[in-house]
């Protein structure tokens, strides 16, 4: 299938897009949907719609992912770094912190605050490319 | 210590847990409410629950007894077990809310549209469920013997009769408000003692050993065993049967997310102490360590620096914490089981649903009384390890890849249930000290043959890909209102 990203809300007649009741036929979406208007009076609309609305849907399926992938990824790539920083950086391990040395409280409370801030920027950016999606499919 | 403590602890618990049981009988009438209170429950309620149903006897006394035997090492247990809904929330949150299921098989069963995914997804949620309630029993073993001088018997059926009597009597709805009392009661529990530690601790620095000194000879774990450890727990959490039951209950995907960012903070909070305690215990009851009891460190150490009414009145504080984590875990793995076990074989009524809650309590039960405790924090790793090489490919890949077909399904189950419980069975024979890493951490090896397995299955049965995929991953990722108007 041909990646194709939907950028623009109004290019598809909004209102008469509705996602999801595609029939299992006319699953594969092509770019020719993109041209929109051409259909709207053909006795044949609901398929052509719908291979609309599943662009939509496939382009949030993938925004979602790669979301997803790019906050857990980041996350995976901070906790790497902690133990490497711990072995790079001369005299790290050795230090203290309020009486207790540098790699405990790193781990043992240091992580935990880019967990919370990675889950919160990721459930901003989920709802918004939702939000995003909603405006496409005409879903208010 | 004064045995009275430790039962009147264990009891006030018991009597909270079933009056707020029983006070949610009375809004739980219909099947829906037993199985996922009607989805009306609010983000922090059900956040708090389950925040208490996930922390189980591996967090409140695991933890710390493992930060007292291995230092930084176990450090990342906690960091693991919370990153995992990190994970929950990128990959599995809200799609799964959206799916409509009510269990795992339900899912699976949709998704693949496959009579025989959700056999197989059944027998391993059930597997999975009774592996994970049996380190909780072994947990309340320890609890009674330590605490009260009972026979260690009477910890693993106490727990397993007042599960059984809340489940049986009000299902899920009341398990929800139990499981969220629960968790403050787990966080004070843990909170209070330490904070009053640290006061005496305050008054005269006396010299005592730094936290980094080892009370063993136990070797430092290496790369591997640190990176295994974590693939078992970042892919572990999410396919955790009773912790997937408690997303049905948020009313919508958007919702499922904010609950799961709620949890992220209450566990992150709860996580500083059990860490506080493994560093407290280093420092003052290496001996522990030395003795084999590193389990039972938070249930000692209040007791030991702090004498008298005080000390008895905090050590009693935290057995009652003690069982209320023994005992949230093990009644929201009962929940999810009995949910399971209730649609396969008895049809999915009410009746059914108590006879399957009797079921999946009463064979781990068996199982406990007749194994050892490990250490309790390894053994629910390894659980964790079991259920990220066959749960978690069939999820993730079912969520995110139209190519999953049911045969690339199965295949993948059976090859990671077949791979990590040969590796579990094999560690459990040679015993701890003669277990090579590779097999004491399986998940580094387990996990990825599980995906590359289901991969290529399912491309090589490309055929059967099912012909409602495009209606339901429309469900899984699109927001709810459109789909309201839609069908």
């Amino acid at each position: 299938m041909t990646r194709v990203r939907v950028t623009a809300p109004r290019t598809v007649n909004a209102g008469s897009v509705t996602s999801g009741n595609a029939t299992p036929n006319s699953a594969t979406p092509n770019s020719a949907a993109l041209t929109g208007g051409r259909s709207a009076a053909a006795p044949h609309e609901a398929a052509e719609e719908s291979d609309a609305g599943q662009l939509f849907v496939r382009s949030l399926i993938r925004s979602q992912l790669r979301l997803g992938l790019v906050v857990g990824l980041g996350f995976l790539l901070i906790l790497l770094a902690f133990p490497l920083m711990l072995g790079l950086v001369p005299g790290l391990a050795d230090s203290t912190i309020a009486g207790l040395p540098f790699d405990w409280v790193l781990l043992g409370a240091g992580i935990y605050p880019v967990i919370g801030l990675s889950a919160w920027l990721y459930v901003r950016t989920a709802a918004r490319n939702e939000a995003r999606y909603r405006d496409l499919a005409g879903d208010k | 210590m004064n045995p009275v403590v430790g039962v009147a602890a264990f009891a006030a618990v018991s009597l909270a847990t079933a009056v707020i049981g029983f006070y949610g009988l009375r809004i739980s009438r219909t099947t829906g409410d037993f199985y996922v209170a009607s989805r009306t429950v609010k983000p922090w309620w059900n956040a708090s629950a389950i925040g208490g149903e996930y922390l189980s006897a591996a967090s409140f006394l695991g933890v710390a007894g493992l930060i007292l035997l291995s230092g930084t090492d176990a450090l990342w247990y906690p960091v693991g077990y919370t990153a995992g809904y990190l994970m929950l929330l990128l990959f599995v949150a809200a799609p799964l809310r959206r799916s409509g299921a009510y269990t795992i098989p339900d899912f699976t069963e949709a998704r693949l549209d496959s009579r025989a995914v959700r056999r197989v997804t059944s027998l391993v949620v059930v597997l999975v469920g009774w592996l994970y309630i049996v380190p909780q029993l072994h947990g309340a073993a320890l609890a009674i013997r330590i605490t009260t001088g009972l026979p260690a018997w009477v910890g693993p059926v106490a727990v397993v009769g007042v599960v059984c009597i809340t489940v049986v009597a009000g299902g899920m709805r009341s398990i929800t408000f139990v499981q969220a009392f629960q968790y403050w009661l787990k966080l004070t529990a843990l909170a209070v003692p330490i904070v009053f530690l640290l006061f005496v601790l305050g008054g005269g620095e006396s010299a005592v050993a730094a936290p980094a000194a080892n009370p063993t000879a136990l070797a430092p774990a290496g790369p591997y065993q640190i990176i295994s450890l974590l693939v078992a727990l970042l892919f572990g959490t999410l396919g955790l049967p009773h912790v997937l039951v408690r997303f049905y209950t948020n009313p919508d995907g958007q919702s499922a997310r904010r609950t799961t960012l709620i949890v992220l903070g209450l566990l992150s909070v709860f996580y500083l102490f059990p860490t506080a305690y493994g560093i407290l215990g280093r420092m003052f009851a290496p001996d522990l360590a030395q003795s084999g009891q590193s389990d039972a460190l938070v249930l000692l150490l209040p007791g030991r620096m702090i004498g008298g009414m005080a000390g008895d009145l905090l050590t009693a504080l935290v057995v009652a914490g003690a069982f209320a984590a023994f005992l949230s875990t093990t009644s929201g793995l009962v929940v999810s089981l009995a949910g399971v076990i209730s649609q396969d074989v008895f049809g999915g009524s009410v009746r059914g649903f108590r006879l399957a809650a009797l079921v999946s309590a009463i064979v781990p039960l068996g199982i406990a009384s007749m194994t050892e405790s490990l250490a309790l924090a390894g053994s629910v790793g390894l659980v964790f390890a079991f259920t990220a090489s066959t749960i978690c490919p069939v999820l993730l890949l079912g969520i995110w890849w139209r190519g999953l077909t049911d045969a690339g399904a199965i295949a993948g189950m059976a090859t990671g249930g077949v791979l990590c419980g040969s590796a579990m069975v094999a560690g459990s024979v040679l015993g701890a000290a003669q277990t090579p890493s590779w097999l004491a951490q399986p998940a580094a090896w387990t996990v990825p043959a599980a995906f590359a397995v289901t991969i290529l299955v399912s491309r090589a049965t490309r055929g059967r890909v099912p012909r409602t995929l495009t209606r339901l991953m429309t469900r899984l990722h699109t927001p709810e209102r459109p789909l309201a108007t839609e069908r």
